[in-house]
């Protein structure tokens, strides 16, 4: 059960509410505001991260490490009743120190990376949103306020996408993403009123208390509970078959890339996952379809990284593929939770690392990402270089590095799920982890080695300290925080009370030595292959294999959708406003007509002639004695 | 028993009367006194009204309708004067009387033919001549006029006198669509009236028929509640009220006079008439419907509730596929009137809350949202989205305006009409799962109408043939961001902080059930379990 | 012999008190002949105005007075006399009567304006041939043909008759009496000469036919019941002995002759014609007080004479009721000219009117009797509005030229709109007061009656609302009409005409209580 907040706890609200007023003040002060807008923008997750980190302590230094901060009532109707809480526990708080640890080196990244933009102030007004939002999403207790988070991340990601609104491409990807998510969000709010209906509250702890051994809900409801909750989290986190509007979120700035759509945002439907731990432990099923939906999505983010020639999107679909393992780590419940959470945070390091780089580039030359047209910018980019490189290493998890402690562990896990499923999953995080080795070689090279490709009027240089600074960081995480983050099972431990202990698996599948040795032959072969695969770089994109094609084309999922979705629902929309033009307001305007027309027929009766008029006043006279006649003799 | 008196409420009433009378007696050419006497006056009923909504007692104890007074007016008729105010009347009269200053504000340039020739030719006459010189005073004289109608149809606790103000208030409606609207409006403002009247006629023969059926000599609510015997008749009743308010609201299929009329009205009047008088539809369902014909309303549910579903995915796809800016509001604001009518016949507190609330919010938002769209048709001089993009790169305030007036449209969470709509399908959901499904996926369609109409005028590159065009509009004036802020902010705060406007709504809508026989919500499926969180 | 025949004459005794409103009216209308015989030609106009209203408020004082003192007799004859109980001063009838007077001031009030048109819309002398130059000259000058004046007097004579009379002779005389001079008039106005004489032709024929019907069923219901006395007729019914045939032929028959003049369809043709033809000022005449005073003894034969069998004939009123209202509401939807939209808005009035009637109660009478007084108010204020909107030939009573006049005299177009409004039955209007109130006296026995009845309100309301569309909302023609500066003979007019449609919509229950204690018949 938790306990109450106390001292600096009971202040947690203020990680939400002062990015709020930040962004309130940069949005609405105008150009008053242009001057110092960014600084203030910058200093409010930095100063964050130094809260959380009292928080962290103060939360660690004691027993119960599960507060609930009750702030007020928010929502009372009935028996809806809904209070605005805060619960500040080990996962939330790990999260916080991610969101405002790597958000704040972002931040001043940003400071330097949008130093020439116009819209400047906007951008880190949209920033802070962003931090408040998924501040809340993390620290909310209880569904419908997590629900507010979810929403506000949403929001803060479509503007920051269609950031560059001027360009339709931007306008158009931020919408994409809006509309996937409110898909997502559809999930969500049904899981919510399922909840209400069944155990009739929302709040983390009363929901969670109808399950696990003295719970007394049925598999059938965990089962839908979790699915809806899956639902939305595929719509968040870019999970098939929600993916496609990922990809083309990198439409806005890199830092947004970078933040939202790789370090944070992003991975929010595995945090959902693990925050609903108790629902998925109840439910073979849900769990189940997460699995399924984590290794398909890892293989389909790989594969389709190898068709990108822009490098921001190659990074994207790493993303996506990488976000698939943490939802199989995730699927593969009890214990595993904390290994999902643990590559979440490693991923958040190096991805961080990897798109701030691929930042510096577009940078250097004039927002150019086609890699195609790179080449050799190891020689003029030494920091960025080093920092990609750090990147690089701990994304294939080469040993020491980030990845080789967090995915090896999701691939171990997934093999020792034991029985043929196990076999499957397995085998398939092992591809992934090839193939992301090879993805990211081609990357590597296209960008860095091999001889300059960029016509000469771009000249590459290296970025301003205010972004190199917290690249070098981010690569030092990168390259260590793997380590950190495991040795001796201190997140594992950490994050226990959350996410229930791991079970330490008496029988692996493989021994855990030999699947190690396993996985790095598969990736040094990727390595390998990449390398020799695109020593040579063409400048124009070759027309490439029907293979190839699928990639670059994500494997035809937009197609899908537009050929699905987009086209019928145009065409149904203008059909209805055909039918209600014409039918349904069709049938109103013809009773009018109609009236009109009797009248204009019946005019003609009224002709002005007396003995037409005698007549029919004869005919009526007579009607009215033989009615009165039938009425009396009937 | 002894008749309350209280003249709180007739005070309330009489201000806008008043006010509009001195504004209709100045001349033809003193508009700019009649604008600030009209502002004025409204402002006061504003204070007036925050002032009794304070005095409002809530919680154990207090009256369900306060600040009653009841006078003989017809006594053969056995009609009242009698006023009164629940938590759910005491709403929608803060939401209307919030809203009228707004509008008059949003209008102050609507009909100089010279400055705000932009916000006159919200009405562009079709050869595109600037729009002939219209009567301010009268404008604004009339906007008073249904100020007073407004408030009068909510405060009413006699069926007869709800009557009459229901069909009264036509009249300035009618005349602001057809002297200060579109190039259609002569089309409009006809098919307006004419449709409210044939429902209005239906429900004058309920009306008589309560009264002869009912046997009680008065028209006072509180005395015909109970009285309607359950047979045949309670049913053709309740279809009278019920035909007259589906047209107001609008419900699918009596829908299609609000597209026209919101179109072709000014602005100003689009806003109330969406934002206030289709609410009296809604209003007079929990007033009249649901208390006076339990038995039938709930023999009719089951329908109600089906065409609420329909309305709201019917007309969230008509939104997204119009090309007339106002058509499209006026859509999604028939697909929000599912939303409403889905809480309110779904017979749950959560619902019936959900729905009165969605009420208040909805008048504000879409309030809101015909306002920043006139400010931008305004300046296009155009209702066609085809003919604009682009327009946040000159515009970035009103960009703003619009874009968080569109977020509230399609219920933001953080804004109060989530906190809404919420309520009504979470309130569904426990009775009905299938419908509340069905109506969630509407939050899809929501999000598609608002932002694609976003894209479309505000986002991408400006067309090369409008450019000249759009590069002249200057962004909005301290005075029109006055009249749109407040509604936005408000929304935002009752997003954050419902609580207070919950607290005066729920015991309102739970006496509402309570006469449609609905003693209890459904009970969760499953019950509390000891200890909690291991 | 003679002696004894002397003496077998006795004088009967005549209540002359409860008949004075009667004979006074009918005394001024005499004295106007005789004006119209010695009074220089440019003397007649002043004097005779001022002997017709004087005959109007004298018998409009008398009739207070009655009421006063309460004096009702069924047999102001007397009841030794052949005629005895042939008519009833009742609280119906002096009410209907009091509303004619009132209703018949403001129409000769009307009659006597002569600012907006010269020398009143009366025509010089009815006698010149049309079109002569004679005529021509004449337009030009302010003679007037100040018969008018005993004219109406005379009409209302009969129209006082007509609602009181027990006996079916006495009401044919009276319809006689208030025809004639209907007749004359209609043929009186100075402008369309031609349209107005055949207008005449017209409502004389189609009269002299109805009242050929209605004398042909009274002789089958004498032939029915050995009596013309409606209690008489009655009594008959509840011995039930004789032949029903006669009875219904004859009861058939009467109600033709009498829903002829209530202008109620299908016996509503001339109505149109008569209306745009006559001069406004006759036309609200005939519009306001004839409507009373046939609704009147349609209301007196129902109850007195046939309330036995009202299962048997309600059919009928139902049928005529339906048929007046959708006929007025439907073919008004096409008219073009204003004054013919008026007169089909009468004609579907009518048929309201007749929902009311149906119901046979104490209620529906006191309903029907609010609604001919608030009607004919409203009409007569409303026909009056068209003498002020004129062009080059006279009034402008094309629905075109109307458009716009709102910014040219937003007073006209403001009132004409309430009137209207009225007319259409929107609440806070004398129109929707009584409308409620007729409505809710037929639902108990005639609910779908009532429903059509709502219903074909509200097509008519459109008709009503183009005009409303046309004075605001349109912009105004080329050679616009001008607006008359009405004198004080037409302001006063229409301005009680104003005044009681708005009062009555909003505190109608003064007159709904004198209505209501009014409304008993006596047999």
């Amino acid at each position: 059960m938790e306990t109450t907040a106390t001292g600096i706890q009971s202040a947690a609200w203020l990680l939400i509410a002062i990015p709020a007023i930040s962004a309130l003040i940069l949005l609405t002060a105008g150009k008053y505001a242009d001057k110092w807008g960014h600084y203030l923008g910058a200093v409010v997750p930095v100063g964050l991260f130094v809260f959380s980190l009292f928080l962290f302590f103060s939360v660690k230094g004691q027993h119960n490490r599960l507060i609930d901060d009750h702030l007020f009532t928010w929502i009372n109707a009935g028996r809806f009743q809904v209070a605005a809480g805060l619960l500040i526990d080990p996962l939330a708080l790990t999260f916080v120190l991610l969101i405002t640890g790597v958000g704040g080196l972002i931040h001043i990244y940003a400071l330097g990376y949008m130093a020439h933009d116009p819209g400047r102030r906007r951008f880190f007004g949209y920033f802070n949103l962003f931090v408040a939002a998924m501040l809340l999403l993390v620290t909310a207790d209880g569904y419908l306020l997590m629900y507010v988070g979810w929403e506000g991340v949403g929001v803060a990601s479509y503007l920051l996408i269609s950031y560059y609104f001027d360009r339709n491409s931007a306008a158009t990807a931020g919408n994409k993403a809006f509309y996937s998510n409110r898909v997502g969000d559809v999930g969500l709010s049904l899981a919510i009123m399922l909840m209400f209906c069944y155990f009739g509250s929302t709040s983390f702890g009363s929901v969670f208390s109808h399950f696990g051994a003295h719970g007394n809900a049925t598999t059938g409801v965990a089962a839908a509970i979790g699915l809806m909750l899956v639902l939305g989290a595929c719509g968040k986190s870019g999970q098939f078959p929600l993916q496609t509007w990922l990809p083309d979120a990198m439409e806005g700035p890199t830092p947004v890339s970078a933040l939202i759509h790789a370090a944070t945002m992003v991975t929010a439907g595995v945090y959902v996952i693990a925050r609903s731990a108790p629902i998925f432990d109840a439910s073979q099923a849900a769990r189940t379809v997460v699995v399924i939906i984590g290794a398909v999505t890892l293989l389909y983010g790989c594969i389709c990284a190898f068709g990108q020639d822009d490098l921001k999107k190659v990074l994207a679909y790493s993303t996506v593929s990488q976000i698939g393992y943490m939802f199989l780590a995730a699927g593969l419940g009890k214990g595993v939770y904390a290994i999902a959470i643990i590559h979440l945070l490693g991923h958040g390091f190096f991805k961080a690392a990897l798109f701030l780089s691929a930042g510096s580039v577009m940078h250097a030359m004039n927002d150019r990402i086609d890699m195609r047209r790179f080449g050799g910018l190891g020689k003029v980019m030494p920091i960025t270089f080093g920092v990609f490189v750090c990147g690089y290493l701990a994304i294939i998890g080469f040993p020491l590095a980030t990845g080789f402690w967090t995915k090896d562990k999701i691939i171990e896990s997934a093999f020792d799920k034991g029985g043929a499923s196990g076999w499957i999953l397995g085998l398939c995080a092992l591809l992934g982890a090839g193939l992301t080795a090879a993805y990211m070689t081609r990357a590597l090279v296209m960008t860095f080695l091999g001889k300059r490709r960029w016509e000469d009027d771009v000249h590459p240089h290296e970025a301003p300290s205010t972004m190199t600074i917290p690249m070098v960081i981010l690569a030092v995480l990168a390259l260590v925080g793997g380590f950190l983050l495991i040795v001796n099972g201190g997140v594992q431990h950490w994050l226990t009370p959350s996410v229930g202990g791991s079970i330490e698996v008496g029988t692996h599948t493989l021994n855990k030595w030999v699947l190690g040795a396993i996985t790095l032959v598969v990736v040094a072969l990727g390595v390998a292959g990449g390398f020799l695969a695109f020593r040579e770089v063409p400048t124009i994109q070759p027309i490439g294999s029907p293979v190839t094609v699928a990639a670059r084309r994500n494997l035809f999922a937009d197609a899908f959708q537009e050929a699905v979705l987009m086209k019928p629902g145009q065409w149904l929309s203008r059909a209805l406003v055909y039918f209600d033009s014409r039918g349904v307001d069709g049938v109103v305007n013809g009773a009018a007509a109609g009236f009109g027309g009797s009248s204009s027929r019946l005019r003609r009766i009224q002709n002005g002639f007396v003995r037409s008029y005698a007549l029919s006043m004869l005919g009526g006279a007579i009607a009215v004695a033989a009615v009165l006649l039938a009425v009396r003799f009937q | 028993m002894s008749t309350p008196h209280d003249v709180t409420l007739l005070i309330l009433l009489l201000i806008p009367l008043v006010g509009s009378a001195v504004v209709f007696s100045l001349g033809n050419e003193q508009g700019k006194l009649a604008k600030q006497i009209s502002l004025v006056v409204s402002l006061i009923v504003l204070v007036y009204t925050v002032v009794v909504a304070f005095r409002f007692k809530t919680g154990f104890g207090a009256k369900r309708f306060q600040f009653d007074g009841t006078w003989t007016w017809i006594k053969s008729f056995g009609a009242h004067i009698a006023f009164g105010v629940d938590g759910i009347a005491l709403m929608l009269v803060l939401m209307s009387v919030i809203l009228v200053p707004a509008v008059i504000l949003a209008s102050w340039n609507a009909l100089d033919s010279r400055a705000g020739a932009e916000e006159a030719v919200a009405a562009p006459t079709p050869d595109g001549h600037p729009v002939r010189r219209r009567s301010v005073k009268n404008y604004f004289g009339l906007l008073l006029l249904l100020e007073f109608f407004m408030i009068g149809v909510f405060i009413s606790m006699d069926v007869f006198l709800f009557y009459v103000f229901f069909e009264a208030m036509l009249v300035p409606m009618y005349f602001i669509i057809g002297s200060f609207g579109g190039p259609r409006r002569q089309y409009a403002a006809m098919k307006f009236f004419l449709y409210s009247l044939v429902g209005g006629l239906l429900m004058l023969a309920s009306v008589i028929g309560l009264y002869v059926t009912t046997g009680s000599r008065t028209f006072l609510i509180a005395d015909l509640i109970g009285k309607v015997p359950n047979d045949a008749t309670q049913k053709w009743l309740f279809l009278g009220f019920f035909i007259a308010f589906a047209i107001k609201a609008p419900l699918v299929p009596f829908h299609t006079w609000l597209p026209d009329a919101g179109a072709e009205a000014p602005a100003g009047g689009a806003a109330l008439l969406v934002g206030v008088l289709d609410k009296v539809g809604t209003f007079g369902f929990l007033r009249y419907c649901i208390p006076l014909f339990p038995d039938a309303s709930h023999y009719f549910a089951p329908t109600i509730l089906i065409l609420s579903v329909i309305g709201i995915l019917y007309a969230a796809f008509l939104a997204i596929g119009q090309r007339d800016m106002k058509r499209l509001v006026a859509y999604t604001s028939v697909a929000h009137f599912g939303f409403i009518g889905l809480g309110i016949f779904a017979f749950t507190t959560q619902g019936g809350t959900g729905a009165v609330l969605y009420m208040f919010n909805h008048g504000l938002s879409t309030g809101a949202l015909f306002i920043v769209v006139g400010l931008l048709i305004a300046r296009g001089k155009s209702r066609n989205v085809a003919d604009y993009g682009g327009v946040a790169k000159v515009t970035p305030l009103l960009a703003g305006l619009f874009l968080l007036t569109g977020l509230s449209a399609l219920a933001l969470p953080g804004m109060s009409t989530f906190v809404s709509e919420f309520l009504v399908l979470v309130g569904t959901f426990t009775r009905h799962k299938g419908l509340a499904v069905l109506g969630t996926t509407g939050i899809i369609l929501a999000a598609i109408y608002v932002l694609y109409l976003y894209q479309r005028t505000f986002q991408g590159q400006i067309k090369d043939g409008a450019r000249d065009r759009i590069s002249k509009f200057r962004d909005v004036s301290p005075r029109e961001i006055l009249a749109v802020a407040p509604l936005l902010a408000l929304i935002i705060f009752l997003g954050i902080y419902p609580k207070p406007v919950l607290n005066v709504i729920d015991p309102a809508v739970k006496a509402t059930l309570h006469n449609a026989h609905v003693q209890h919500d459904p009970a969760p499926k499953l019950g509390p379990v000891a200890g909690g969180l291991k | 012999m003679s002696a004894l025949a002397v003496a077998s004459i006795t004088t009967p005794s005549v209540a002359y008190g409860a008949l004075s409103p009667i004979f006074i009216v009918l005394g001024a209308a005499l004295v106007g002949v005789l004006v119209e015989a010695v009074v220089p030609r440019n003397e007649r106009y002043p004097v005779q105005v001022f002997v017709t209203l004087a005959g109007l408020v004298g018998s409009l004082v008398a009739v207070g007075l009655i009421h006063g003192d309460r004096l009702t007799t069924p047999s102001p004859l007397g009841n030794d006399s052949p005629f005895a109980g042939s008519l009833a001063i009742d609280g119906v009838g002096l009410f209907l009567q009091g509303t004619i007077l009132v209703l018949a001031v403001l129409a000769t009030l009307l009659v006597a304006e002569r600012t907006v048109d010269v020398g009143s819309s009366i025509v010089a002398s009815a006698a010149v041939v049309v079109g002569s130059p004679a005529d021509r000259a004449l337009s030009r000058t302010n003679r007037m043909q100040t018969e008018v004046f005993p004219l109406l007097l005379f009409a209302v004579t009969g129209m006082l008759i007509f609602p009181i009379s027990n006996n079916l002779i006495l009401m044919f005389v009276a319809l006689e009496v208030l025809s004639l001079p209907l007749y004359l008039m209609a043929g009186l106005s100075r402008r369309r000469r031609l349209l107005s004489q055949e207008a005449s032709m017209k409502y004389f024929l189609l009269g002299a036919f109805a009242s050929a019907f209605f004398l042909y069923g009274l002789a089958l219901l004498y032939g029915y019941a050995n009596t013309v006395d409606l209690p008489g007729i009655l009594a008959a019914q509840r011995s039930g002995t004789h032949s029903d045939v006669l009875l219904y032929l004859g009861l058939g028959l009467l109600l033709v002759g009498l829903l002829f003049k209530a202008s109620v369809a299908p016996f509503h043709s001339w109505t149109p014609d008569v209306y745009s033809g006559a001069a406004t000022p006759v036309t609200a005449f005939m519009a306001s007080c004839t409507k009373v005073a046939a609704f009147g003894a349609l209301l007196r034969v129902l109850y007195i004479g046939f309330s036995g069998s009202a299962w048997d004939w309600r059919p009928i009123i139902w049928g005529v009721a339906i048929a007046s209202m959708v006929v007025g509401a439907v073919l008004g939807l096409t008219q073009t000219d204003i004054k013919r939209i008026l007169a089909y808005s009468s004609i579907a009035h009518a048929g309201f009117i007749l929902v009311g009637l149906v119901a046979l109660t104490k209620q529906s009478a006191a309903s029907v009797m609010f609604y001919v007084l608030s009607y004919g108010f409203t009409t007569l204020a409303a026909f009056g509005l068209l003498m002020l909107v004129r062009d080059a030939d006279g009034e402008a009573t094309r629905l075109s030229q109307w458009s716009g006049l709102a910014k040219k005299s937003p007073v006209v177009a403001g009132v004409m709109t309430v009137l209207l409004m009225s007319m259409a039955g929107i609440p806070l209007t004398a129109g929707f007061t009584g409308k409620f109130y007729v409505f809710r006296a037929a639902w108990h026995t005639a609910g779908p009656l009532v429903v059509i009845a709502l219903l074909s309100s509200a097509v008519a309301a459109f008709f009503y609302l183009r005009i409303i569309v046309m004075m605001f909302f349109a912009d105004p023609p080329e050679n616009a009409p001008t607006v008359a500066i009405p004198g004080w003979a037409a302001s006063v007019a229409l301005t009680a005409g104003l005044v009681v449609t708005v009062v009555l919509g909003v505190f109608p229950q003064p007159i709904i209580d004198l209505a209501t204690k009014a409304a008993h018949l006596v047999g």
